[in-house]
C-alpha cells in the first residue's frame, strides 16, 4: 500500500507503543517490583539460594487473578537464567491442560528431551515416564543443576489422587535432586486441599501477591501512559502528550472514575484491561488521550446486562415474563409453558389487551427467553421432555423487571399495572 | 527410556482398505485444492471504510469500536468478547470488519464443530493449510483431542504461519498479490454459548478465556461471539475477562432502513412496511424471522396491482391498506418459518385455495387438524403412547425387566407408580390433563 510511503502519525506511533507496552506484563511489572521487600526479590531469594546451595525447595504464589504471579515469576526467571546460565531449567505445566496425571508425565518428560536434546517418544507409558523424570533428577542433581517446576493453576493439580504431585515431591526428598516446586494459584486456601502425605512434604512457604497501595497505583499509572522522550516520537508531541496526561491524573474527576473501577475490579490485571480499552478509544486526529475515552471506557465495563437483556425483548416476551412472575406471586413456585399461557388467556379475558397471539407464536418467544437465559429450565435431567413441559424458572428479580419495564420505549402500560399489583 | 528411538510404528492394512486404495489410483482424480497463506485473508475485494458502514445501518457505533479496539496493524490486543442478540449481525459485522482491514484470520464455529476435538482440529487443519478431501480419507492432518495436544500444536503450527506472514511483509505491496496484512494472526470463535452445553465445558470454556495467557503470544489474537451476555460465562474459577462488545437489538427505524435496502420499488414498499412493522415488531424484532414473514405479506400486499413499478399514491395507499388488513391479524399467528420449499409452496396453493385463509397466505403448513377417523380407542392409544414415550428409560428397563423376579422394594416404586393407573377412560384424561398442566 501507498501509505508505506507516508509518515506515520506521531499520534499513531503513540497508540501503538502505548499498546504494546500494556499487553506486555514483563514492563508492566518490573517497576512494581522494584522495592526491596516486594515478591519478585523475595522469590528471587529463595531460588537464587537453592540453587546456590543446592537444595530442594517449595513455594506457593498465592493471589487473584491478574494480580501478576506469574508475571513477577517470570522476571526472576528470567534474571537467574542470565545470571546462571548452565545451571537452571525450567519445567511449566498449567493445571487446566495437564490436571490429568499422565498428560502431566508426558508433558515434563517432553520438556526435558527438548532441553537437554534427547528424542522424545510419544507412546511411552505412564511408568517409563515417571522413571525417566526420576532418573532425570537424579543426573542433573549429579550435575548441580537445578530443575525449577512450576505448576500454574496449582488448584486443578489438587483435584482427584494428587499422584503427580506426590511422586514428584517424593522424589525430590528420596533420590538426590536439586529441584524447586513452584506452585501458582488463585484460591488462598489452596494448601487445605492437599492430601496429608503431599502437604507433609511441601514446606509452607507461600507469598501472597496483593493489589498494591493507591499511591503506587497512581505512580504506575503515569509510569505506563507517559511517552518516553529519547524514542521516535517528535519531542514537542511527547513533552505535550505527557503534560496533559498529568492534568487528567491530578483531576478530581478521574481520581473518582478510578476509584470506582478499582472497587469492583481491583488487581492490576484489571487495571491494565481499562487502561487498554480507553487508549484504545483515543482519538487519533486530536492525537491525545481524553477524560472522555477513560469515562467510555468504564461505562462499556459496567453494564447491566439483565436490563440489557430485557430492553432487547419485544412486548411478547415482556408479557410472557410479566405472567410468570404473577404465578410467583400467587405462589406457584414451578410452572411451565402451559401454566403461563393460561395466566396470559386470564389476563387477555379479564383486560381485553390487543397482544393476544397464539401457542406457537408465544412458543417462540418462550424459546427466545430460553436463549437470552432470563428464565431457565429446574434441572437438566428431563431431556426427553419437549420444551412446553418443563418447568421453568425466572433469573431475574422482580425489581430488576420493574426497572426494565420502565425504561422500555412503548411499554404498554397494562404490564406495569399488573407488575404493581 | 527416551533416548531410545520410538519404535516403528507399522499399519496392518485390512482387505476392503487395499481393495479401495487400488481402485482410487485407478481413476483419475480431479485435483484436489491446496490452501496457501492468502487463504487466511478473506479472498474478496477489499472493502473500503464507507461502505463497510453503509452495509450495516444502526451499526456504526459498534463497528467503530470494534476497528478501535483492533487497532492498527501489528498491535497486540486483549481478548475481546462480542454479544448481543440472535441475528443482531455480530457474526457478519467481524467477518466483515476482517475483510475491510484484510488481515489473517482463523474462523470457526462451535455449531459446526460440536466437541472439543472437532475445534481443536478444524483450527489446525486452517492454520496448516491442509483441506481435508478423500485422499486422506477426510481426515485431519493431527490428531488432536486434548488441549495439552491442542496448545503444542497450535504454537508451532502458528510459529510457521507467524515466519512465513513475516517473510510476506517486507515484499510487494499486498493488495495486488491478494496476499493478507500484517504480522498478527486472528482467531474468531462463534456461537461460544454452545460450548456451555457440552460435557467438558467446565474445562474448555477457562481453557479458551485463558488461551491469551496460555500461549504467552502477542502476535496471536482472540475474538470470541456469543449469543449470551458475559454473566453466563461467569464460572467459579475466574479468569480476566475478555473486553466486552455489545451489539443491541435494531430499533425499529434500524428495522426499516434495512427492509428497505435493495428493494425495487422503494416507495411502494415504504408503504408496506409502514403498515406492517410496527404491529411486527410488537411480537419480534429478530430480523430473520421478520424478513420470512414480510416477503410473503407483500406479494400480497402489492396483488391487487397491475403496474408493480408504480409509486402508491394516498388513495390508493388505503385501498392497498384494506386489502391487506385482515391478512395481517391472521399472519401474526403463524411462526415465522424460513420457507425451504417454494416450488412446492405455489402448487399447493393453487390445490387448497378454496379452504381457509392461512394457507393462502401460505406462511405455514396446517398440521394440527387430522382429516381421517379414528376411533375412541384409537385416539386412547395414542395419547397413552406419547405419555409412555416420556418415561425415563429405567422405568422401561425394570418394568420389560427379562429375569421376571423383582424385589419387594422394586414392586413397591412400580405399584406406587401404576396406583392411580385404573385402565378407565376417565382416569386417562384426566391424568393427561394433569400432565400437561391444565
Amino acid at each position: 500500500m501507498g501509505r508505506e510511503k507516508e509518515k506515520e502519525k506521531p499520534s499513531e506511533k503513540a497508540l501503538n507503543l502505548l499498546r504494546s507496552r500494556l499487553s506486555d506484563p514483563n514492563f508492566i511489572f518490573r517497576p512494581l517490583s522494584d522495592s526491596p521487600d516486594s515478591n519478585y526479590s523475595k522469590l528471587k531469594f529463595i531460588i537464587s539460594t537453592s540453587v546456590t546451595e543446592a537444595c530442594n525447595n517449595s513455594i506457593l504464589l498465592l493471589g487473584p487473578h491478574g494480580s501478576g504471579k506469574v508475571a513477577v515469576l517470570e522476571l526472576v526467571l528470567s534474571d537467574l537464567l542470565q545470571q546462571y546460565p548452565e545451571a537452571i531449567s525450567v519445567i511449566r505445566l498449567n493445571g487446566l491442560l495437564h490436571s490429568d496425571d499422565n498428560c502431566a508425565l508426558k508433558e515434563i518428560a517432553r520438556q526435558l528431551c527438548m532441553e537437554h536434546q534427547l528424542l522424545f517418544s510419544k507412546v511411552a507409558s505412564f511408568d517409563d515416564n515417571s522413571q525417566f523424570m526420576i532418573a532425570m533428577l537424579r543426573e542433573c542433581g549429579l550435575a548441580h543443576k537445578t530443575i525449577i517446576f512450576v505448576l500454574d493453576e496449582f488448584d486443578f493439580f489438587a483435584q482427584g489422587k494428587q499422584r503427580l504431585l506426590y511422586s514428584l515431591l517424593d522424589a525430590m526428598q528420596s533420590v538426590n535432586s536439586q529441584a524447586v516446586v513452584i506452585g501458582v494459584s488463585c484460591r488462598l486456601d489452596v494448601d487445605q486441599l492437599l492430601e496429608k502425605r503431599v502437604r507433609s512434604r511441601f514446606s509452607h512457604r507461600k507469598l501472597l501477591f496483593l493489589s498494591p497501595s493507591k499511591e503506587d497505583t497512581e505512580r504506575f499509572m503515569e509510569h505506563i501512559l507517559s511517552l518516553p522522550m529519547d524514542s521516535s516520537l517528535p519531542h514537542n508531541y511527547a513533552a505535550e502528550f505527557n503534560g496533559r496526561l498529568k492534568k487528567i491524573l491530578s483531576d478530581e474527576r478521574f481520581k473518582e472514575l478510578i476509584d470506582t473501577y478499582l472497587s469492583f475490579n481491583f488487581t492490576i490485571g484489571h487495571l491494565v484491561r481499562f487502561l487498554f480499552q480507553a487508549v484504545s478509544y483515543m482519538d487519533l486526529n486530536a492525537g491525545f488521550l481524553s477524560l472522555g475515552n477513560l469515562k467510555t471506557a468504564l461505562s462499556s465495563n459496567q453494564r447491566q446486562l439483565k436490563l440489557e437483556s430485557i430492553r432487547d425483548c419485544s412486548v411478547l416476551e415482556l408479557y410472557m415474563m410479566v405472567c410468570m412472575k404473577r404465578l410467583e406471586v400467587k405462589e406457584q413456585t414451578s410452572y411451565n409453558f402451559y401454566s403461563v399461557m393460561t395466566e396470559y388467556k386470564s389476563i387477555h379475558d379479564s383486560f381485553q389487551t390487543s397482544d393476544y397471539y397464539a401457542a406457537n407464536v408465544c412458543l417462540r418467544a418462550f424459546e427466545h427467553l430460553l436463549q437470552c437465559q432470563l428464565i431457565s429450565f429446574i434441572d437438566n435431567k428431563g431431556h426427553n421432555q419437549s420444551v412446553e413441559f418443563r418447568p421453568v424458572k425466572l433469573l431475574i428479580s422482580s425489581a430488576e423487571l420493574h426497572q426494565g419495564l420502565k425504561s422500555y420505549q412503548q411499554c404498554p402500560a397494562i404490564l406495569l399495572k399488573l407488575m404493581d399489583r | 527410556m527416551a533416548t531410545e528411538e520410538s519404535p516403528q510404528v507399522t499399519r496392518r492394512a485390512t482387505r476392503s482398505y487395499s481393495a479401495s486404495n487400488t481402485a482410487i489410483e485407478s481413476t483419475n482424480l480431479p485435483e484436489s485444492y491446496k490452501p496457501t497463506i492468502n487463504d487466511l485473508g478473506f479472498r474478496q475485494q477489499p472493502l473500503r471504510l464507507e461502505d463497510l458502514l453503509s452495509s450495516f445501518p444502526g451499526r456504526r457505533s459498534q463497528i467503530l469500536e470494534l476497528l478501535r479496539l483492533l487497532g492498527p496493524l501489528n498491535s497486540p490486543m486483549f481478548p475481546i468478547l462480542v454479544y448481543g442478540g440472535p441475528s443482531t449481525g455480530k457474526t457478519s459485522v467481524t467477518l466483515q470488519v476482517f475483510r475491510h482491514l484484510n488481515r489473517p484470520f482463523i474462523y470457526s464455529s462451535c455449531i459446526t464443530c460440536y466437541s472439543p476435538r472437532i475445534l481443536f482440529e478444524s483450527i489446525l487443519n486452517q492454520l496448516l493449510f491442509h483441506r481435508k478431501d478423500s485422499g486422506h480419507s477426510y481426515s485431519s492432518v493431527k490428531r488432536c483431542e486434548r488441549p495439552s495436544d491442542f496448545v503444542n500444536y497450535l504454537r508451532e503450527a502458528l510459529e510457521n504461519v507467524l515466519t512465513n506472514l513475516k517473510g510476506n511483509s517486507g515484499k510487494v505491496s499486498s493488495k495486488m498479490s491478494g496476499r493478507p496484512d500484517g504480522t498478527m494472526v486472528y482467531l474468531v470463535f462463534d456461537n461460544l454459548e454452545r460450548i456451555r452445553d457440552w460435557d467438558k465445558s467446565s474445562t474448555i470454556l477457562p481453557f479458551l478465556f485463558n488461551l491469551n495467557d496460555i500461549l504467552k503470544m502477542p502476535e496471536v489474537g482472540l475474538i470470541f461471539i456469543s449469543n449470551t451476555s458475559p454473566d453466563t460465562y461467569y464460572l467459579n474459577i475466574g479468569y480476566v475477562e475478555p473486553i466486552p462488545l455489545y451489539f443491541p437489538d435494531y430499533t425499529e427505524d434500524d428495522l426499516r432502513h434495512i427492509f428497505m435496502a435493495n428493494q425495487t420499488n422503494s416507495r411502494l414498499y415504504a408503504s408496506f412496511l409502514d403498515v406492517v412493522l410496527r404491529p411486527f415488531c410488537r411480537v419480534t424484532r429478530q430480523v430473520d424471522e421478520l424478513a420470512a414473514a414480510f416477503s410473503s405479506l407483500f406479494k400480497k400486499y402489492s396483488e391487487p396491482l397491475s403496474d408493480k413499478e408504480v409509486a402508491p399514491n394516498e388513495e390508493m395507499k388505503r385501498r392497498l391498506f384494506s386489502h391487506i388488513r385482515p391478512h395481517i391479524a391472521s399472519a401474526l399467528n403463524e411462526t415465522f418459518q424460513v420457507r425451504s420449499q417454494p416450488l412446492l409452496k405455489a402448487e399447493t396453493n393453487e390445490e387448497t385455495k378454496k379452504t381457509n385463509s392461512s394457507r393462502m397466505l401460505g406462511i405455514r403448513e396446517d398440521f394440527d387438524k387430522i382429516d381421517f377417523h379414528m376411533s375412541t380407542s384409537a385416539k386412547y392409544l395414542l395419547i397413552s403412547a406419547f405419555l409412555a414415550s416420556r418415561n425415563p428409560a429405567t422405568l422401561d428397563a425394570s418394568l420389560f425387566d427379562s429375569t421376571g423376579v423383582s424385589d419387594s422394594r422394586k414392586r413397591k416404586r412400580n405399584c406406587a407408580y401404576w396406583k392411580n393407573f385404573k385402565y378407565s377412560p376417565r382416569a386417562c384424561y384426566n391424568l393427561t390433563l394433569e400432565y400437561m398442566g391444565i
